[in-house]
């Protein structure tokens, strides 16, 4: 099984997360990830949806079925090498009184995580990186109480320069400024 | 490894824009209703109910200008816009009321979509402040129609009612056409827009934007391929009918030589006596254009989409051959069997631009070769099916008459099964644009309606509905909308008392256990007559003739029962999963 992420650029409309989900869902696509925002251009929403496949020809039929849609604009399929890609983590740790207290310069210069939050008797530890990266993490922090602990979907950006301007005509970019 | 991208490709503008301009201000109804007219649009299928009274109410204001047919159920509505919309080219509309009005229609709008007809469904919505409590006829219609449409939206403001109306009739209309709907709050009908009405044609949308005219190295690259061919084969879908691209087609194919199989919908596109012309693919399509193109060294396939009813066991297609895929849809081209040549755009573009690149060729060998199997599916299966003198009548004979006495210029609509086939097989086409079927969704009760539609759409076209005992229960009380209008529909019913395909599968794959396929019939003839129309039975072979003539000479709509053959095969057939080498004749 490989992991791709499809990046898709659609006009912010209502209702269009779901016609983009029945795609998968007709496929028998399972979505293991899935973060949508603005992105730089107003009016334009970026939608980065993590999937597993065996097949990158089906991957590829799938990203044609997706740009079919009328208010999708662009599809991107990538592969892990060819993006530059993170996710967040919010681990809610428990400090009561007494407790073992926290390395917080392994968790720092180790990790690269940071306590974002002090509660009266727990700490929120925000960890960004990869997969590996934030279960490496989870590994460590594990010998303190963990209370919760929430994982965001990937954010992406490809390695290439393109980026969606280049498939918006330039004369129309006005219209989403 | 290069990343995986589908961009949009640069936008075509061909229409002209049409813009109309109202002073005062006007309620979201009698909006829809000054769009429409400015959309062009003279007819409606619809019915009327609770969450779309005010439209039908501004539509009283209206009567002059756009016609509005009262059909007896919403899906008759739904497939009779798609009849209207296949003789007109153009979208068929719809009008019904929320909840159950909307998902009657559903059926319709799955057939129009994977057929690639053009619609405007409008639909009432309960009143904005109620949308999601359950409210009384409230379902969510956005929802459940999401998957079967080309684009959906839902109004909930008056002022939003000419933009959104005219995107969908641009949507429906443009690149690969289909089914769009509008689902409008009952508040948005009533309240009063809050600026001028301006109306404006949609020309483009920044993120959909079909290309028509293909990249020229696609066609050259097509050209290459068709140029060094042996053994070159054309396989025509209905795309070509829908671009209007029959005399390019014609021109094509007479430059090359090259021999022209259809798909189901893509009948008509040549005429059956063309010397090109080697028959039908598919499932019981004709033997050798099936057999044949595991032969081809190159497939040009034009404006259609390799259906399972088409390829058989797609991992057993065309192997051997190299494939050309002319196709407007982008996401079609290495959907199922992949392309060498794509070319993306407008199969009259496409058709035009390769034209102008191939060079003619001799292909009479080749050609020929076709015609051993005619030879083989016209002694063991055409000619006894036509000259049988035993038992009923069967289905072949009547089309075959039929095919003669309107000298092949009718516009067939057929309902779904053996009948469809066999009209399929039998009909000899002249004219384009005359096969109306429900081909993708393979909906039964489709045809009474379409021919209704079809009718409407093209007066001056004989209409003649084909239809089987079990389609014309489902949707026979159309007869009434028929009758009302006072369309000169001819319907046939070719009763064999059976759901005659299903039969066939269960005597072929499941050892004759005919598992609830027996029917009970009405009167047909009777029911006809109850709801104002004439008809007449046929059982025997020697009236046949006079009873088709009766029909064909009846001065308005006509009904005719032929009672057929009860336990007739469709051969040839590729059985479901075989490979289409493996077809049958017997």
């Amino acid at each position: 099984m490989t992991t791709y992420t499809i990046c898709i650029f659609t006009e912010n409309t209502i209702g269009l997360l779901n016609r983009i989900t029945i795609i998968f869902t007709r496929r028998r696509i399972n979505i293991e990830s899935l973060t949508v925002s603005e992105t730089e251009r107003k009016g334009v929403s970026r939608f980065t949806i993590v999937i597993k496949h065996e097949s990158r020809e089906e991957v590829e039929k799938l990203v044609r079925q997706i740009r079919k849609i009328v208010e999708v604009m662009a599809v991107f399929g990538y592969l892990n090498e060819e993006i530059v890609y993170n996710e967040i983590a919010l681990f809610k740790v428990s400090t009561p009184l007494g407790s073992k207290p926290l390395d917080v310069e392994t968790i720092n210069q180790q990790y690269k995580a940071w306590v974002v939050y002090w509660g009266l008797d727990y700490v929120v530890i925000e960890k960004t990186g990869n997969d590996t990266e934030i279960f490496e993490f989870f590994g460590y922090i594990k010998q303190y109480d963990i209370l919760e602990f929430v994982r965001s979907g990937r954010v992406a950006v490809g390695k290439t320069e393109k980026g969606l301007v280049e498939y918006l005509p330039e004369s129309e970019w006005a219209y989403y400024l | 490894m290069e990343a995986i991208a589908s961009i949009a490709p640069e936008v075509i503008e061909t229409t002209p824009s049409v813009s109309h301009t109202v002073p005062k201000l006007i309620s979201g109804s009698e909006a829809l209703m000054m769009g429409l007219v400015a959309e062009g649009v003279d007819t409606i299928f619809g019915y009327p109910g609770g969450a779309i009274m005010p439209v039908y109410d501004a539509l009283y204001d209206y009567q002059d200008r756009i016609n509005h047919i009262l059909v007896r159920h919403e899906q008759g509505a739904g497939h009779a816009a798609q009849g209207y919309a296949r003789m007109q080219s153009r979208a068929g509309v719809c009008l019904v009321t929320s909840g159950p009005g909307a998902t009657n229609l559903v059926t319709a709008i799955a057939d129009a979509l994977i057929d690639s007809t053009p619609m405007v469904c409008i639909v009432g919505q309960v009143a904005k402040r109620l949308l999601g409590t359950d409210a009384f006829q409230e379902a969510d219609v956005m929802g459940v129609t999401m998957p079967i449409t080309k684009w959906n939206y839902q109004i909930t403001n008056a002022d939003e009612v000419p933009e959104i109306l005219s995107k969908a009739f641009y949507i429906a209309q443009s690149g690969r056409p289909g089914p769009v709907l509008i689902d409008m709050t009952k508040s948005a009908q009533l309240e009063l827009m809050t600026k001028p009405f301006v109306y404006e044609r949609c020309q483009s949308i920044i993120s959909y934007r079909p290309r028509r005219i293909p990249k020229q190295e696609q066609v050259e690259a097509a050209a290459r391929l068709i140029n060094n061919a042996k053994r070159p084969y054309v396989l025509v879908g209905h795309g070509v009918q829908i671009a209007k691209a029959e005399d390019e087609l014609r021109l094509f194919v007479e430059k090359t030589g090259i021999p022209v199989a259809t798909t189901l919908l893509g009948q008509s596109t040549i005429s059956t006596d063309h010397p090109l012309y080697v028959g039908w693919l598919g499932m019981h399509g004709n033997y050798g254009p099936n057999v044949m193109t595991d032969q081809a060294d190159v497939i040009i396939a034009i404006g259609m989409r390799f259906d399972d009813r088409v390829t058989g066991d797609a991992s057993k297609y065309i192997k051997q051959a190299k494939v050309v895929h002319i196709e407007i849809d982008p996401s079609e081209i290495d959907k199922i069997i992949r392309a060498d040549a794509p070319v993306v755009g407008d199969a009259k573009e496409a058709l035009k631009a390769l034209t102008a690149l191939v060079q003619p060729n001799d292909h009479t060998i080749w050609r020929n070769e076709f015609r051993k199997y005619d030879t083989i599916e016209y002694e063991q299966i055409t000619l006894p099916e036509l000259t049988s003198t035993e038992g009923k009548i069967r289905m072949a004979e009547v089309i075959d008459m039929l095919s003669k006495k309107t000298n092949g210029e009718a516009v067939l609509v057929t309902d779904v099964g053996q009948h469809q086939m066999m009209a399929s097989r039998y009909y000899q086409f002249r004219r384009p644009n005359s096969l109306v079927t429900s081909g993708g969704m393979g909906t039964m009760g489709f045809a009474l309606p379409a021919a209704f539609g079809a009718q409407v759409g093209a007066p001056d076209r004989q209409i003649v509905a084909i239809i089987g005992d079990g389609c014309f229960q489902m949707t026979l009380q159309e007869l009434g909308t028929i009758v009302q209008n006072k369309q000169p529909v001819k319907a046939i019913i070719l009763n064999n008392n059976f759901l005659g395909m299903v039969r066939q599968w269960q005597q072929l794959f499941h050892e004759r256990r005919y598992s609830f396929v027996e029917l009970q019939n009405p009167d047909f003839i009777t029911i006809a007559r109850g709801f104002g129309m004439d008809g007449q039975t046929c059982e025997k072979r020697e009236s046949l003739s006079d009873a088709l003539d009766t029909m064909l000479n009846h001065d308005g709509p006509f009904l005719l029962e032929v009672i057929v053959e009860k336990e007739e095969n469709v051969f040839p057939m590729v059985p479901a999963g075989a490979s289409v080498a493996q077809i049958r004749l017997k």
